[in-house]
């Protein structure tokens, strides 16, 4: 739906997005990840068409972005990171203003109108002045803006941003309901938002695309050896060498508390019903055995984006080959 | 055409809501009507040299526009730089052209109803004596195209910085410049510059369209020069967003 081909944007002699590519497909929604500055709101403004790029173009639905401005244009609704609304309009009159200036004829926008509050579940508000409404309304209303003249895609930037918890809880299902519709980019630096709406990630950083995938494939691809926490009832002298002679466990390590280990395991294997075997043969009691999750969106998103030398080692061992590279430079 | 008519209601709408439009409209008529009183209580004296209330009257409230376009234009663009909202206007479907000609003509429409009710001194005076109607039709006129120049300059101004102050400060400035070039024309002995100046001096052009002549000159001077910086407007819009 979006292609954007080696989107670079410079600011007198700073670089703030360095050759971005990066296609959103139908149908799906895609995440843009990075730390606050890394150049999430550049990249998203020049794929709406409100920021020109220094080099680099942007398609959406095969038009060009600057050859037929208003054809690509009609096909997104944008939500800016700073929602800004004539705060002396009522609802269904701002709304109404912004289906004509999307080009909707007023047939049009009487039919579009109750429909973006119905979805955006503005129906009880519509006559208010938006300037009495809270931010997670006023993030509604702009949210009901951005599908009003039914576009293929959203762009969504920082959807939830200032908002309180049970107000961003709303506008995730919203988005999560609205991405049944339309294909959707999300930026975000909000790591759970990424794992609960988005098929796939793009990950930001200074500029670059560091690392891409399902969060799935992300998390495998970051993860490393698997391992199983085991921790024993009154920490046995000998656990540590019969825990390392179990198969499949390739080292141990005391984790902190005695009586607790980690188990570093071969990748593929689970040797947990062996630790429990060894366990009961050597009459040790259990108190917890669990496989460690592996590593969660929010590791390796601290391994791609903090930028300090001891983990250089970390990211070399990465079995993402691209994205490895590609660390090495943003790292080096 | 959309996005001219979508914005240029809004705008409209934007100042009928504002409190600000209120006081000029206070402010205009106010001071509009003790000139008007006072002219018509002096011309009344048969010991004054005679003239219509209306001809002094176009030649005195014309100065009022100095104060009235920056603050009428000043919010336009800026306030939109400032909020952000530029954004999702930018994104929209729509060209700067259409922005600004929309911006500026619900600017001139509220300018041109703060004159609405001055056209109740004509009626007044026709209930006593028989008016003229001629000259005080080319007055308006005149008025009009004034205020156009202005209030374009000031939609300039605005959608150029993201500052209201700023924006109404520059209007000022310019509009000022405006106002001494016809204090300068009496000054300067050069023949040249002075039939430059008088050119330009809205002095002389106001005197014309309250003694009744509507000169073809002053018509295209007023609305080319409206149309050249609402082009610069769309121009700095445009500009806004390559930095």
């Amino acid at each position: 739906m979006i292609e954007a081909h080696s989107l670079t944007r410079r600011y007198g002699d700073f670089t703030a997005v360095d050759g971005i590519s990066l296609s959103v497909r139908e149908g799906e929604i895609l995440g843009m990840l990075g730390p606050n500055g890394a150049g999430k709101t550049t990249t998203i403004r020049m794929i709406t068409g409100f920021l020109p790029p220094t080099s680099g173009r942007v398609t959406v639905d095969g038009k060009d972005l600057f050859e037929a401005p208003r054809e690509a244009r009609r096909q997104v609704g944008y939500l800016p990171e700073n929602v800004a609304l004539y705060t002396e309009m009522r609802v269904s009159e701002y709304l109404g203003y912004r289906a004509r200036l999307e080009g909707l004829s007023r047939a049009e926008a009487r039919q579009a109108i109750p429909v973006a509050l119905e979805r955006c579940l503005l129906a009880d508000v519509r006559d208010q002045i938006i300037g009495t409404l809270s931010k997670g309304y006023r993030q509604r209303v702009g949210l009901a803006t951005a599908i009003l003249h039914n576009p293929r895609v959203l762009v969504l930037d920082e959807p939830t941003v200032g908002l309180d918890p049970r107000q961003i809880i709303s506008i995730r299902e919203l988005i999560r309901e609205l991405g049944r519709q339309h294909t959707l980019l999300l930026s975000t630096h909000i790591l759970p938002e990424v794992e609960l709406l988005c098929d796939r990630v793009v990950i930001i950083d200074r500029g670059r695309i560091v690392a891409e995938g399902t969060p799935e494939s992300l998390r495998q691809s970051w993860m490393g050896n698997p391992s199983v926490r085991v921790d024993l009832k009154g920490a046995p002298e000998d656990a540590a060498e019969a825990l390392a002679a179990v198969p499949g466990v390739v080292g141990v390590r005391p984790d902190g508390i005695p009586g607790s280990w980690v188990l570093e395991c071969e990748p593929g294997s689970d040797p947990r019903e062996q630790v429990f075997r060894t366990a009961v043969e050597r009459g040790w009691v259990i108190l917890e055995l669990a496989r460690d999750r592996g590593a969660t969106m929010e590791d390796i998103f601290v391994r791609l984006t903090t930028h300090d030398a001891t983990h250089d080692a970390a990211t070399a061992e990465a079995p993402a080959p691209a994205a490895a590279t590609e660390e090495g430079e943003v790292v080096s | 055409m959309n996005g001219f008519l979508a914005t240029y209601r809004r705008e409209l709408r934007a100042y009928f809501f504002s409190p600000l439009a209120y006081i000029v409209l206070f402010f205009f008529l106010t001071v509009n009507a003790f000139v008007f009183i006072y002219l018509v209580g002096e011309l009344s004296n048969p010991a004054s040299g005679g003239g219509t209330p209306f001809s002094y009257f176009f030649r005195a409230s014309w100065l009022m526009l100095l104060l009235i376009a920056p603050v009428l234009t000043m919010r336009l663009v800026s306030e939109e730089l400032r909020s952000g909202s530029i954004e999702v206007l930018m994104t929209a479907p729509v060209t700067e052209g259409a922005v600004i000609a929309g911006k500026f003509l619900a600017a001139f429409t509220f300018y041109a109803s703060l004159w609405l009710p001055t056209l109740a001194y004509g009626l007044t005076i026709s209930a006593f004596e028989k008016v003229d109607w001629g000259p005080v039709f080319a007055g308006y006129v005149g008025v009009l195209l004034i205020g156009a120049l202005f209030l374009a300059i000031g939609t300039f101004a605005s959608s150029t910085t993201r500052s209201q102050l700023l924006a109404a400060m520059m209007t000022a400035a310019v509009l000022f410049i405006l106002f001494l070039v016809g204090v300068f024309e009496g000054l300067v002995d050069n023949d040249v510059m002075k039939k430059a100046l008088g050119y330009v001096s809205i002095w002389n052009h106001i005197d014309e369209f309250a003694s009744g002549i509507v000169d073809s000159r002053r018509l295209v001077f007023y609305l080319s020069g409206t149309l050249f910086f609402l082009f610069l407007a769309s121009r700095a819009l445009e500009d806004k967003k390559w930095r």
